[in-house]
């Protein structure tokens, strides 16, 4: 039986007014890295969810910083953390501890001791460097997102689709013990 | 050789005689006109569209009113100094050489290749290899509703500056974009054609 070690499973980013501004699901990964199995949209949606409360309940006390660290751990295999941007734009990374086949035998034990918050550094770097550019897009409004200013009607998630990739792609190569993404 | 002097005239400008810019503050300011003038200028037939055809011929419409006047502190900032040029161009090819690696130097820090000249030495086109216009277009990504990849130029004030400067010194040309990296193209390039010389008109007689 293969060694098993984590993945990340979701990309939540979610707005000021706790909009979903954007979802992203990776798959778990087989044997030679092809995706296995989806994961249920909706699961993954009610996690982010419970998530904001614990935001919202950490917030007075966190007085320097914006890395949340490990918000709450589901279950054995699903840890959710977070990142509090100054704006009010929270990102949120769901690690599943048994995402993808272990590629080296020390990757195989990480499953087993568990992650470091500093671990996810990187991810959320990347993640924050990529929504800077996207609202550096003239063509983003970022008040045809919010709720409470928006014109259009319908998602108000966005649908740009460099981001999309790109927050995809951190996605996919982000793995524990990556220095840069 | 031309190129090379005017290549050397270029740097000199801009080192030493250039009040400098931050790239951020001019690529997100053109980002903005851009997009607001999508908002604002919509088709008569569906209001809830941007009109992309006015969306352009507006942005050319600005840029020449900018280059009538730009070409003024051209002239004057390329006329003195060690590298300066008294003489005009004495052809099309100076024009362009001129254009490509002082002008563009001088305001948008980007040195565009003069290629693709058509037979008769009236048509040439300016490559950009890196980027958009110098970093005009660094972070835009063209809105994703299926027009504005095939009608919008997002570089076309410049396109009006180049017009407008070389009509105040008796040159009509007609100057436009032929592919840009923003619509997934290779290069973003931009041609210009020669259409007349301007002789200077008598004013009608009064008699």
């Amino acid at each position: 039986m293969e060694s098993r070690s984590p993945s990340i499973a979701c990309i939540g980013i979610i707005g000021r007014h706790n909009n979903p501004l954007h979802i992203s699901l990776l798959p778990v990964t087989g044997q030679d890295g092809q995706p296995n199995q989806e994961r249920n949209r909706l699961e993954y949606t009610f996690m982010l969810n419970s998530s904001l409360d614990i935001f919202e309940a950490r917030m007075p006390s966190k007085t320097v910083g914006h890395d949340f660290g490990l918000l709450h751990a589901l279950d054995e295999p699903i840890a959710l953390y977070g990142w509090l941007t100054n704006t009010g734009v929270k990102l949120i990374i769901v690690v599943d501890m048994g995402g993808r086949t272990a590629q080296t035998a020390e990757a195989g034990k990480t499953a087993i001791l568990g992650l470091r918050t500093s671990d996810l550094t990187p991810a959320f770097q990347a993640l924050q460097t990529a929504y800077i550019r996207l609202l550096r897009n003239p063509f983003y409004v970022p008040d045809d997102h919010d709720p409470r200013t928006t014109k259009l009607r319908g998602s108000l998630e966005i649908t740009s689709s460099r981001f999309i990739k790109e927050v995809e792609r951190i996605g996919r190569t982000w793995y524990p013990g990556i220095t840069a993404i | 050789m031309a190129s090379g002097k005017a290549a050397r005239m270029g740097e000199e400008v801009w080192k030493t005689r250039t009040e400098k810019i931050n790239l951020e503050v001019l690529s997100l300011t053109y980002g903005t006109l851009i997009s607001q003038l999508c908002l604002d200028l919509r088709l008569a037939s569906n209001p809830s569209l941007p009109d992309y055809a006015a969306v352009n011929t507006e942005l050319e419409r600005m840029g020449h009113s900018i280059g009538l006047r730009l070409i003024e502190d051209f002239l004057a900032k390329t006329s003195s100094g060690p590298t300066a040029t008294s003489n005009p161009c004495s052809n099309f090819r100076e024009t362009a050489e001129m254009i490509a690696k002082v002008g563009f130097k001088i305001f948008l820090n980007c040195v565009p290749s003069v290629e693709k000249w058509d037979r008769e030495g009236r048509s040439f086109g300016l490559v950009f290899e890196e980027g958009s216009l110098g970093g005009l277009g660094d972070w835009v990504e063209l809105p994703d509703d299926g027009r504005a990849q095939g009608e919008l130029w997002f570089g076309n004030l410049v396109c009006g500056v180049v017009r407008g400067a070389l009509e105040m010194v008796q040159m009509q040309v007609k100057c436009e974009f032929a592919s840009d990296v923003l619509r997934g193209d290779d290069t973003t390039e931009m041609r210009i054609t020669l259409i007349r010389y301007i002789e200077d008109e008598m004013p009608p007689d009064d008699e």
